[in-house]
């Protein structure tokens, strides 16, 4: 047995502390943040880093915000030497470790007996950052100029726990919805000081020295958790590509996105390589340093025991390589990244643990769906409900997308999208009709999206709205149309995300996979979401489980007979369903 | 005259009884299924014979009983409820399986929960209302009458109504019942804008379906214990404990009976307050209280503020996000799995993990001797010498000492510590675990634990109460007489109350603001025809508060601002509103906007009534012991090793008035290990302070 400096009672309730901290924080961000963003779809996250900028505690924050954190203190440090009690820092550049710029990141070094021993940090993605068009996602962005965003690079923000005006006046002059910015930015700047109190709390109570050895005891335990999950997979190289769909006339034939995976047990390490990938391209789809590597990561992630504590001490075990002017590497300045969280991100996560569900039997998962399409759109207009007129611009999250099959467990349902795994919180269809002029139509089972397997991909769903009194416009970024998240393992794609308009009247008229469009009152945007992809073979799921997905209006009753070879006494859906098991058998060639 | 209370758990019936001279008699039996009077009238036995009646007697004599029971509860969770429909806007049959989205860990694997409904079950009305009450779809009766025959050839029990804004306009769920009457007329329906008039058709429909599906076994449930209670000759007032934590009549919980879902656990609060009032210089309205209760599974913490047990809308069952919201208003308790049963592990990288899993009863720790096999909690309190190994449960169960320690010891090996180390470990991570829930509920609120009074109830609070106490740095620490029955003496406490609530929305940043004095005054009708429906001789007093739910500008999640009497909150401006809100904002997330206008999304009334009586202080009365054995027993303490801690009987403490640590205290419902350094108290009310080391750390 592994000995530590750290008595080891004393080390599993400094972290259980340090994650409750972190949990303290997400609650305060969740519960007083203004956008939906932020306050629906927990699109934000906090962690702690160490003064020296290693990733010490994360709670369960959303993967693609977490890990990279390190990279965001550094940023402060090596800009401000100078750092003292009070100060506070905003961060949103991607070049400087940032994921994208639609990230502000909140950061408060926290003090201890004078010595620099820990940063919090709250990052969140704002509804508006004063990009060139009401949005945050800009996937045509030639560069960062024409995406137009507001960049800080580690900027002070709070001298002596007090704001510094003229940030804040910047913001306000520059960001569409000014107010929300504001209510926002407060959320965070709470959430960060909560925790650099929690903090401060946790060293008086242990003393310094105690806290010290803790930290890289903390770390050492976790690399020997995850080395140990590790060292219990086969040796192997295997690679393998993903396509993101065609973007416009930047990438017509669409994205491919490269990944080769080395697993070494007996070093207890993975290693993932980007580098046979293609340069930078004129837009924003490019993935900043910190998404390249944290969503190769999560693909990994997601395929290895989840109990393993996620900071520095783990990720020793997982190494990412990657290549300057790449696509999926470090981007050439002054290349946008605008979109770098999502689309080609997600390619990244869901190509990663394909290729180890093809090569590592009884490990890994399908793809799970991926893209923001209509369903979570970024919608903008002008709300004159009540002989009003104020501004609105924020991100709906009415979508729901269905998350990948695996061993032993079928597709999330809620699962959202390739980043955010399940965690993102869905719109009240009430809620957001009295805060937008807008009518929600219909938020349904899309039946027959995930795909079929022995563990199958959740399915999606099928949502429309629209205006209701003067026009509207949304902004949106599907992926997963050309390309559907693909099955494994004897599992099936799941069906193709598809975006649409509905013309007054109700006639179907096609809408664009990536861009906006804008609609008058009477008309609707639709979008029929993907499901995930399957796992194993369909004829080995249990027939009663077939009858259920029939029943639930997951698994039509055609696919039911066609690609699980299960057959009911009747087609008739409702409690008197039957599994016609004989028939069955001989279907399947039992 | 006696007033009789009573709290129907899972495994024991917990049974209060006071009479007129606030005499406290308690007692336990073992639950009885399916009629709950029955194990009532096994715990009226023994306090009859304590008291020297005839149960008959007693129970003719009693003018009140309040009950509690933990049945609706468990009916959900379990999946026993009724077969259910659930008939919502045409457009939207997935809200129940959608929820509103989330997940605790991004990568832990889980399994999807099925919605409470299936979806064959869920019937669309081809009708739509919008936001401000105007009809978009006029309601097609065909789709109604379609969903009448389905659920009657699917053989449903049960019918839930739920559509899209029901609450600005209520006119089609009315239709819908109304027909449902005609076509269905012996399946009860509950209609959401009756059960829960709040925003979001989640956790509307969620309370509706919950409401719908517990009618008919709720109902009849009810119904027994009424006529069983009459057959016995009980002439009194039968009030249900609510999961808002105050009493509402059988018939009123008949009706909505989603609201007796955590019966049981919202009383322990109430009974906390009352200790709290009585013990502590300044009650309840002048500290802060955290009051725990930990039994054999799991951990219940609430809070009271200022005097005001707090409340909350997001009760879930079977997980937040992941399980199934009641949507109503509670006691805002929070549970987590760290009991007596809590199974301690060893990781691959060699650390100790506690719980959550339980050993639960069965099989139960190891020394339950009944196939248990990994170590827990009583275990190691056991090897401390914390517990007696033939008192337990009042000797019941012979808790089997030697196999407790050789599972610890195995652990210990692994761990390359002593037997009594690890069992120390244990415990303290434990404690830990319990530390951080409380830490995580209290800060989120804004509040500094050293500063909160604790009051400590449950079975099996004793072994680990000093521990909890010297982490949290709590000034104050209560343990009350009433611990082993803490729900049932709260019932027995409880006010009759009662909620209103009416859903609006408003700014004040209009400028032609004020409050809606209709809506106002529709709430207050509403709180004033529930106080006149109590029977005036139980009661002292009545009163009526008013609140609003409010939030800035696009937040989604809003907070409650109290308003005062009715005449307070009619008289009050947008600026005091802006006011109150901003400085509820300031205490509960550390910032507020200043200059920045309030949206209010919904005004309430809260009616209570005082029971007469409740003032009084309260005399326990002990179970007749049957041995006072005191002496000493070897005790394990991390900072001392092995010492003789001393043994002293409930009845021995009286005469004591204080014992100082090491010393362990046996009650005849629970154990007190008073910690070295710590000293237990005995107070005129009965209960017990205990007194944390000056340095206030305990190891």
């Amino acid at each position: 047995m592994r000995t530590y400096k750290t008595d080891v009672i004393d080390m599993s309730v400094i972290a259980n502390r340090l994650d409750g901290i972190v949990r303290e924080m997400e609650n305060t961000l969740l519960r007083a943040g203004r956008s939906a963003v932020l306050n629906m779809a927990r699109d934000f996250s906090c962690s702690i880093i160490t003064g020296d900028n290693r990733l010490l505690a994360t709670a369960e924050g959303l993967p693609v915000h977490v890990i990279g954190g390190e990279r965001l203190g550094e940023a402060m440090t090596r800009r401000h030497p100078d750092l003292r009690e009070g100060d506070a820092f905003l961060h949103n550049d991607p070049y400087a470790g940032n994921t994208h710029a639609a990230d502000h990141t909140l950061m408060v070094p926290v003090f201890v007996d004078g010595v620099h021993m820990f940063t919090t940090l709250a990052k969140a993605h704002q509804a508006d950052i004063g990009n060139s068009a009401p949005t945050t996602y800009m996937p045509f962005a030639k560069d960062v100029y024409e995406e137009g965003a507001l960049v800080f690079t580690a900027i002070k923000v709070q001298r002596d726990f007090t704001d510094i005006d003229d940030i804040i006046t910047m913001c306000r002059s520059r960001i569409r919805v000014p107010n929300q910015w504001y209510g926002d930015y407060l959320a965070m700047v709470g959430a960060a000081r909560i925790g650099e109190r929690g903090l401060k709390a946790l060293c008086a109570k242990y003393g310094l020295e105690v806290i010290k050895d803790y930290i890289e005891d903390w770390f050492d335990y976790s690399e020997v958790l995850m080395k140990d999950t590790i060292s219990r997979m086969e040796p192997g190289v295997a690679s393998g590509f993903g396509v993101h769909d065609p973007v416009g006339d930047l990438a017509p034939d669409g994205l491919t996105i490269n990944v080769s995976i080395e697993v070494k047990p007996d070093e207890g390490r993975i290693v993932i390589d980007l580098r046979d990938n293609i340069d930078c391209i004129d837009g924003g789809m490019n993935e900043s340093e910190t998404c390249s590597i944290n969503n190769s990561m999560t693909g990994v992630l997601n395929c290895l025991d989840a109990s393993v504590p996620r900071n520095a001490g783990s990720f020793r075990c997982i190494e990412v390589m990657i290549r300057d002017n790449c696509i999926v590497g470090r981007p050439q300045f002054p290349h946008s990244t605008s979109v770098a969280t999502t689309n080609v991100g997600e390619r990244l996560v869901m190509t990663t643990q394909r290729i180890i569900a093809e090569r590592w039997p009884g490990q890994g998962m399908a793809e799970g769906s991926n893209g923001l399409g209509p369903g979570f759109a970024v919608i903008s207009g002008q709300d004159t409900r009540g002989g009003n007129n104020a501004t609105f611009v924020n991100q709906l999250f009415i979508g729901s997308q269905g998350g990948p099959g695996g061993p032993g467990y079928d597709g999330w349902v809620t699962f959202g999208n390739s980043v955010t795994n399940g965690l993102m919180l869905r719109d009240s269809v009430e809620v957001d009709e009295q805060k937008y002029p807008i009518l929600i139509r219909q938020m349904r089972v899309r039946t027959d999206s995930g795909g079929v397997g022995q563990w199958r991909g959740a399915p999606g769903i099928v949502c429309e709205y629209g205006p209701v009194v003067d026009q509207m416009t949304a902004h949106y970024v599907t992926d997963g149309n050309v390309n559907p998240p693909r099955g494994v393992a004897g599992g099936g794609d799941a069906a193709p995300s598809e975006p649409y308009v509905l013309r007054e009247g109700g006639a179907e008229v096609s809408a664009p996979l990536i861009g906006s469009v804008t609609l008058a009152r009477g008309e609707m945007v639709g979008h029929r979401l993907s499901g995930g992809g399957g796992y194993g073979n369909p004829h080995d799921r249990p027939a009663e489980s077939v009858r259920t997905d029939v029943l639930a209006g997951f698994v039509s009753l055609a696919s039911a007979r066609n690609d699980y070879g299960v057959v009911f006494t009747s087609d008739r859906i409702d409690a008197s369903l039957e599994v016609d098991v004989a028939a069955t058998a001989t279907l399947r060639g039992e | 005259m006696y007033r009789i209370s009573v709290d129907t758990g899972g495994t024991f019936t917990d049974v209060v009884v006071k009479d007129a001279n606030s005499q406290i008699y308690m007692s336990k039996a073992l639950t009885t299924r399916d009629r709950a009077y029955l194990a009532i009238e096994q715990g009226l036995i023994d306090i009859a014979a304590t008291i020297g009646v005839e149960v008959t007697d007693l129970i003719r004599q009693s003018v009140q009983i309040n009950y509690g029971t933990t049945r609706s509860t468990n009916m959900v969770v379990t999946a026993r409820t009724a077969k259910t429909a659930l008939l919502v806007t045409n457009g939207f049959p997935d809200i129940l399986l959608l929820r509103e989205g989330g997940k605790p860990d991004p990568f832990r694997r889980m399994h999807f929960r099925p919605p409470l409904v299936p979806r064959h079950l869920t019937f669309e009305i081809d009708e739509r209302m919008l936001a401000d009450g105007s009809v978009h779809i006029p309601l097609n009766e065909d789709s109604v009458r379609a969903a009448a025959r389905a659920c009657a050839s699917a053989g449903v029990e049960a019918v839930g109504i739920s559509l899209l804004w029901s609450i600005a306009n209520p006119a089609h769920e009315r239709r819908v019942a109304e027909i449902l009457s005609d076509q269905l007329p012996d399946i009860p329906v509950t209609l959401s804008h009756e059960v829960n008039p709040s925003i979001r058709e989640y956790r509307r429909a969620s309370s509706t379906a919950i409401d719908a599906s517990l009618k008919p076994a709720m109902q009849k449930f009810f119904g027994d214990l009424q006529s069983d209670l009459d057959e016995a000759g009980f002439t009194g007032s039968l009030l249900i404990s609510t999961s808002y934590g105050g009493g509402w009549s059988a018939d009123r919980i008949a009706a909505k009976p989603v609201y007796s879902i955590g019966s049981g656990p919202s009383l322990a609060p109430v009974a906390a307050v009352r200790e709290v009032d009585s013990d502590v210089p300044g009650g309840a309205a002048g500290n802060t209280v955290l009051v725990t209760d930990m039994g054999g599974t799991t951990f219940d913490l609430s809070v009271i503020q200022a005097g005001r047990i707090e409340r909350t809308n997001e009760t879930w069952l079977g997980g937040k996000w992941i399980g199934d919201i009641t949507g109503t208003r509670s006691v805002d308790i929070e549970s987590i799995g760290a009991g007596g049963g809590s199974i301690i592990r060893i990781d691959s990288g060699g650390l100790m993990q506690v719980g959550p899993q339980s050993a639960g009863s069965e099989p139960g720790p190891v020394c339950y001797g009944r196939g248990g096999t990994e170590p827990t909690i009583t275990d190691a309190a056991l090897v401390l010498g914390y517990l007696d190994s033939s008192n337990f449960l009042g000797g019941r169960l012979e808790l089997k000492k030697a196999d407790a320690e050789a599972a610890i010891a195995e652990l210990a090996t692994r761990l390359g510590m002593t037997t009594e180390a690890a069992a120390i470990a244990a415990m303290r991570i434990s404690v830990d675990n319990i530390v951080t829930a409380i830490r995580e509920k209290t800060v989120s609120k804004g509040i500094d634990t050293r500063e909160i009074v604790l009051v400590a109830g449950g079975g099996a609070s004793g072994i680990n109460v000093g521990m909890v106490a010297a982490e949290l740095g709590a000034r104050t620490v209560i343990l009350p007489k009433s611990a082993g029955a803490m729900s049932a003496y709260g019932a027995a406490h409880s006010d009759v109350l009662s909620e209103f609530d009416i859903v609006t929305f408003q700014t004040t940043g209009s400028p032609d603001f004020q409050l809606i004095n209709d809506a106002f005054a529709q709430v207050h009708r509403q709180g004033q025809e529930f106080l006149d429906s109590i029977d005036p001789a139980t009661i002292s007093s009545t009163g009526i508060e008013f609140y609003l739910h409010a939030r800035y500008p696009m937040q989604a999640w809003e907070l409650t601002v109290s308003l005062g009497s009715y005449d307070d909150a009619r008289a009050i401006t947008a600026t005091d509103i802006e006011n109150r809100f901003h400085e509820e904002h300031q205490r509960v997330f550390g910032v507020f906007e200043e200059g920045e206008h309030v949206e209010i999304l919904g005004y309430g009334a809260r009616a209570t009534a005082r029971l007469a009586g409740n003032d009084e202080r309260n005399i326990f009365i002990d179970q007749p012991a049957e041995s006072d054995a005191e002496g000493v027993r070897p005790t394990y303490f991390r900072e001392t090793g092995w010492v003789d801690a001393r043994l002293v009987s409930a009845q021995r403490m009286r005469e004591l008035g204080e014992v100082t640590g090491p010393a362990i205290v046996r009650e005849d419902t629970t154990t007190l290990v008073v910690y070295p350094g710590h000293r237990l108290e005995i107070l005129d009310s009965g209960n017990y302070q205990l007194h944390i080391g000056a340095d206030g750390s305990s190891h």
